[in-house]
């Protein structure tokens, strides 16, 4: 069985589980995606535009990392709890197949909501997007750098404590990390640890492929995210091989 | 032709439990072989490594020409399962579940398509088979059969198949799993249910504690047992053990139930202590059947928990 086919298969089976809530899941997320716009009116009432643009720009951001680190590792939890984690192993497919094909359904399922995100900062705020073909390439990495950290994290730890350690990475990540914000409003000790952590650069590729606008070189942030990926990736893959 | 071999294959987990301790089993084609214990007594132990899921900390598992320990990917290729937790089913209707695994398994989809029917319809499944609704315990069961089933392994591995399986349909998954292994495979089959496992194993292994504490085909372990009939009492008072004639030998006595074992040539007599006890009140009723594979079990385990 080669690795696509396992990976399509894998992507149909968690295609039918979520089935019948597909319409509520995409229904939550273009809700989301309105409830961004419209409340980041309320939590800031002079909207700049470079207020606008961090925002509009870092709600889908967000959404891919968290969907990574908390929804994911979630998922993995609750499949090692019921016994498909187990049951999926021991099938002849690739070790991270599954993981694969569980970010891309994740990932198609917030495809609406980024859109509407965006179609309603435009529309608002006058969001000037410059949608460039970058922004795949930008997608797909922020979705599996934080997925593959995420899925290291839920295979490693008890699925009961998953879910907290992933609540606190969800909080410091709204809170601390400059993905609804410029970098240079946190601290300047917060700033060098971020320069070397790739959420700031997962935004920047995210933003830069939607409007155009990067705030380090393109190259760099590509190459920062990508090496972090190929970590995250790497020790992904050691934890599903891992037999104890 | 043995398709699977274990050779003393121990495994101690982090906490320092030993899970398993020297197991040494093979399993042929067509050969259907019975893995029962208690509880805790190290089968999913061993099924983990035979799925290349954990490790050994000793010895070698062969499946077929592939050393399972070097290759797990081999190993799951070569191996179907179904696991001791229901198949994970959610949202899927059985046929939608048991075709998946088939493609996922490498089947074509024709011949996939063709024999998930066939298990359905052997289980009696066929009219519940299209619905995705949140199946039953034993539904779900039968569904992980067939997801084992439906492009088996050359070792097919089953974890407690029929718990939770009504008694039709569990003689119908009885002749199933004798089916795949008439068709070749090598069934690897966990069970509690000794008295049934007794009518569809060719060859068991009783692991108690991490160790094989008998193996061999029923028959000759019942041998073992020195005693071909089983006499089976009902104590009026379980304070009040009545005293055995030398024709009887006592097995056990668990609560108000009380086992002991009888030669051919000692039935008369036995019969005749059975009913003089009955007329006297001590005991309220009694049977004597053939010795079964439960004798067997109850006579290892309860001889391994003692010496524990």
């Amino acid at each position: 069985m080669n690795s696509v086919r396992s990976y399509v298969l894998l992507l149909r089976w968690q295609y039918l589980r979520y089935r019948p809530l597909l319409p509520l899941l995409a229904g939550i997320q273009v809700a989301l995606g309105v409830g961004v716009i419209f409340g980041f009116s309320f939590l800031v009432p002079h909207l700049t535009s470079t207020v606008v643009l961090y925002f509009a720009t870092g709600a889908p951001t967000l959404s891919l990392i968290l969907m990574g680190l908390t929804a994911l590792p979630q998922e993995v939890a609750q499949n090692r709890s019921t016994g498909k984690f187990t049951y999926v192993a021991a099938l002849p497919v690739p070790r991270l197949a599954p993981m694969f094909a569980d970010v891309t359904f994740w990932m198609l399922i917030q495809l609406p909501g980024a859109v509407v995100t965006l179609l309603l900062a435009n529309l608002r705020f006058g969001l000037h997007l410059n949608i460039s073909g970058l922004v795949v390439p930008a997608v797909i990495l922020v979705a599996l750098t934080a997925s593959a950290v995420g899925y290291a994290i839920a295979v490693a730890l008890p699925p009961n404590a998953t879910s907290q350690v992933s609540s606190f990475v969800s909080i410091a990540l709204l809170l601390f990390s400059p993905i609804n914000f410029p970098l240079d409003r946190l601290p300047v000790w917060l700033q060098d640890v971020h320069r070397a952590l790739p959420v700031t650069y997962m935004s920047d590729i995210m933003r830069g492929g939607l409007t155009g606008r990067y705030d380090v070189s393109r190259w760099l942030a590509f190459a920062v995210v990508a090496a972090w990926c190929a970590l995250g990736l790497t020790v992904s893959g050691r934890a599903a091989r891992h037999r104890g | 032709m043995t398709l699977l071999q274990v050779e003393h294959v121990t495994k101690r987990y982090r906490g320092g439990v030993l899970a398993n301790d020297d197991i040494c089993l093979d399993v042929a084609a067509g050969e259907v072989f019975g893995l029962l214990g208690p509880n805790g007594a190290g089968k999913t132990t061993l099924v983990s490594q035979v799925l290349g899921l954990l490790l050994p900390d000793e010895g070698t598992i062969r499946i077929g020409d592939v050393d399972a320990i070097a290759d797990p990917a081999a190993a799951r290729r070569m191996c179907s399962f179904q696991p001791q937790a229901a198949a994970p089913v959610d949202g899927l209707s059985a046929r939608e579940a048991i075709e998946l695994i088939g493609a996922i398994r490498g089947g074509r989809k024709a011949t996939v398509r063709t024999r998930a029917s066939e298990l359905l319809d052997a289980l009696d499944l066929a009219d519940v088979a299209d619905r995705a609704v949140p199946m039953s315990g034993g539904m779900a069961r039968l569904t992980g059969f067939c997801m084992a089933a439906v492009v088996p392994g050359r070792v097919v591995v089953l974890d407690e198949p029929t718990n939770d399986v009504d008694p039709l349909r569990r003689r119908a998954l009885w002749q199933e799993i004798r089916k795949v292994a008439d068709d070749g495979a090598a069934v690897l089959l966990v069970t509690h249910n000794v008295l049934e496992a007794e009518r569809c194993v060719d060859r068991l292994a009783i692991i108690g504690g991490g160790r094989v504490l008998a193996q061999g085909p029923p028959a000759s372990l019942k041998a073992q047992l020195g005693a071909p009939l089983r006499l089976d009492c009902a104590l009026d008072d379980p304070t009040n053990v009545p005293r055995l004639p030398a024709a009887i030998t006592l097995s056990s006595v668990t609560g108000r139930r009380l086992l002991a074992h009888v030669q051919h040539h000692d039935v008369a007599a036995a019969v005749a202590w059975a009913q003089s006890a009955q007329d006297e009140g001590t005991i309220v009723e009694f049977s004597l059947t053939a010795a079964s594979l439960e004798d067997v079990y109850a006579r290892w385990v309860e001889a391994e928990a003692s010496a524990a």
